[in-house]
C-alpha cells in the first residue's frame, strides 16, 4: 500500500483534526504498516519537544510610538525639505537638527566671525609693528627732546584711538551683519517647518488617532 | 475564538461580530479584538522573526494594518486568518529587508549543544529543559519560510489546517504537505543537533 497516500491523514490524526471515517481508515492501514506507526510516533515525540519551546513573558505589550507608526509618504516628503533647509543652512554654516522631539539649529556665524577676527588681528599686528619701528626711531634719533617725544607719544596715542575705532566698528557691522543672519536663517527655517507642519499635520493627525486606540487598548488588557 | 470557549463565555462577542460593529461605527470594538489577539500575534511573530528582532513594533505594525483595514474587511474571511495574514506580511517584508541575517545566533547554540548528556543529575535536567528550549528554536530557524509559517501557526498558535489555508490562500493539501515536511525537517534538524527526543526510531541495525 503507498504509504505517501496516508499523509494528509497522519497530520489530521497528529493534530486532532481527522474525521471519524479518515482516523478509522488510517488505524486500519497502521495495524499492517510499521512504517506509518513508527512515522505516527516519531511525530508525536517531535512535538513533545516542540512543545518545551515557550515565549519569554517579557514579551510584553504593545507599547505604540509615533516612529512605528511609519507615514511614510508624508515622512518622505518632510524629509526631503528638510534636507534642502538643512542643506540650504549648511552652505552658510547653520546647523538645523531634530533632537529630543524638537527643532534645534544654530547659525552659521562662527566661519564669519573667524574670518574677520583674523582680518582684525592682522591689522592690528601690522600697526603694532608700525609703532615699534617708529618708537626704535624716536629712540635711535640724536635729535631726541622733550617737544619730540610728546609729538611721538601724541601720535602713539592717535593711532592706538584710531586702532580702537576701528575695532569698535568692526565689531559693531559684525553684529549688524549677524543679527541680519539671524533674522534670515529665522525666516527659512519658520518657512520649512510652517511647510512641513501642513504638510505632516494631517498624516500626523491620523497616526496620533490610530497610536491612541491601539494603546487604549493595550492598556485596558 | 474556538467553539469551546464560546460555550464557556456565551456572552463573549465573536471576532466576527466585532468586526461588524466596528464597521458600523463602534470604535471600541477594535479594542476588544486587540485584547483578544494581541498576544497570539506577538507569540506568532517572536516564533516567526526570531528573538534578535523588534516583537513589539512588529505586532504594533500588524494591529495598526489590521485596523485600517477592517473597514474593508470582508466578512466571509475568518478574522483570525486575516489578522495571521497581515501578521505574515508584516514578519516576510521584515525577513527580507533584514535577508542574510540569521536571526538565531548559532554560536549561542553551541555553547550549550552537547552539554553533559552522559550524567543524569537531576539539576542538569532544568539545564537540559532549557537548552531544548533553545534548541527547537535555533531548529525551527532552520526551516524555509514556507514550511516555518506553517509550524509556527500549527503548532504553536493552533490555527486550525482551514484557518491557515486560509491565512496563506492556498489549498488545504498544501498546507498539510508543507507541515508534512517541516516537522520531518525539523525531527532531522533535532537529531544534527544532538536532541533525542525527537529522532525516529532508529532502523533495526544488521
Amino acid at each position: 500500500m503507498d504509504c505517501d497516500a496516508f499523509r494528509d491523514e497522519i497530520m489530521d490524526l497528529l493534530y486532532g483534526e481527522a474525521a471519524p471515517a479518515d482516523a478509522r481508515r488510517l488505524e486500519e492501514h497502521q495495524a499492517a504498516c510499521r512504517a506509518c506507526r513508527d512515522e505516527l510516533s516519531s511525530f508525536r515525540r517531535l512535538r513533545r519537544d516542540l512543545a518545551s519551546w515557550r515565549t519569554p513573558p517579557d514579551l510584553g505589550r504593545a507599547r505604540p510610538r509615533l516612529s512605528s507608526a511609519r507615514p511614510y509618504l508624508a515622512m518622505a516628503a518632510a524629509l526631503v525639505l528638510l534636507g534642502m533647509t538643512v542643506g540650504g543652512l549648511a552652505v552658510r554654516g547653520s546647523e538645523l537638527r531634530y533632537e529630543q522631539g524638537r527643532f534645534a539649529f544654530r547659525l552659521g556665524q562662527a566661519r564669519e566671525t573667524s574670518a574677520l577676527s583674523a582680518a582684525l588681528a592682522a591689522q592690528e599686528e601690522r600697526h603694532r609693528r608700525e609703532m615699534e619701528a617708529l618708537r626704535a626711531t624716536v629712540a635711535g634719533s640724536s635729535r631726541s627732546g622733550d617737544d619730540m617725544l610728546r609729538k611721538v607719544q601724541q601720535m602713539i596715542a592717535e593711532s592706538e584711538a584710531r586702532q580702537a575705532t576701528l575695532v569698535a566698528t568692526g565689531l559693531t557691522r559684525l553684529e549688524e551683519k549677524t543679527e541680519a543672519r539671524r533674522q534670515y536663517d529665522l525666516a527659512q527655517v519658520g518657512a520649512g517647518l510652517s511647510y512641513l507642519d501642513g504638510k505632516a499635520g494631517l498624516q500626523a493627525a491620523r497616526t496620533t488617532e490610530l497610536m491612541g486606540h491601539v494603546l487604549q487598548a493595550s492598556q485596558k488588557k | 475564538m474556538t467553539s469551546a470557549s464560546k460555550l464557556t463565555r456565551p456572552m463573549a462577542p465573536s471576532d466576527e461580530e466585532l468586526v461588524e460593529r466596528f464597521q458600523k461605527g463602534e470604535s471600541s470594538a477594535f479594542d476588544t479584538l486587540v485584547h483578544r489577539w494581541e498576544r497570539k500575534v506577538q507569540g506568532a511573530i517572536y516564533r516567526l522573526v526570531g528573538p534578535g528582532e523588534d516583537v513589539r513594533d512588529l505586532s504594533q505594525e500588524t494591529l495598526l494594518k489590521a485596523y485600517r483595514g477592517l473597514g474593508t474587511f470582508k466578512k466571509e474571511a475568518r478574522f483570525s486568518s486575516w489578522l495571521y495574514q497581515i501578521a505574515l506580511n508584516v514578519c516576510r517584508d521584515r525577513m527580507r529587508r533584514g535577508r542574510g541575517k540569521s536571526y538565531v545566533s548559532f554560536d549561542e547554540l553551541s555553547e550549550t549543544g552537547e552539554t553533559g548528556r552522559e550524567a543524569g543529575p537531576s539539576a542538569l535536567d532544568l539545564i537540559e529543559a532549557r537548552d531544548l528550549s533553545r534548541q527547537v528554536a535555533a531548529a525551527v530557524a532552520t526551516l524555509p519560510e514556507e514550511q516555518r509559517e506553517v509550524v509556527v501557526l500549527k503548532e504553536y498558535q493552533g490555527l486550525t489546517f482551514l484557518e491557515i489555508a486560509e491565512a496563506l490562500d492556498v489549498p488545504l493539501s498544501t498546507v498539510k504537505t508543507r507541515l508534512y515536511r517541516g516537522l520531518g525537517q525539523l525531527r532531522q534538524q533535532l537529531v544534527r543537533q544532538g536532541v533525542r527526543g525527537g529522532s525516529p526510531v532508529p532502523a533495526p541495525t544488521s
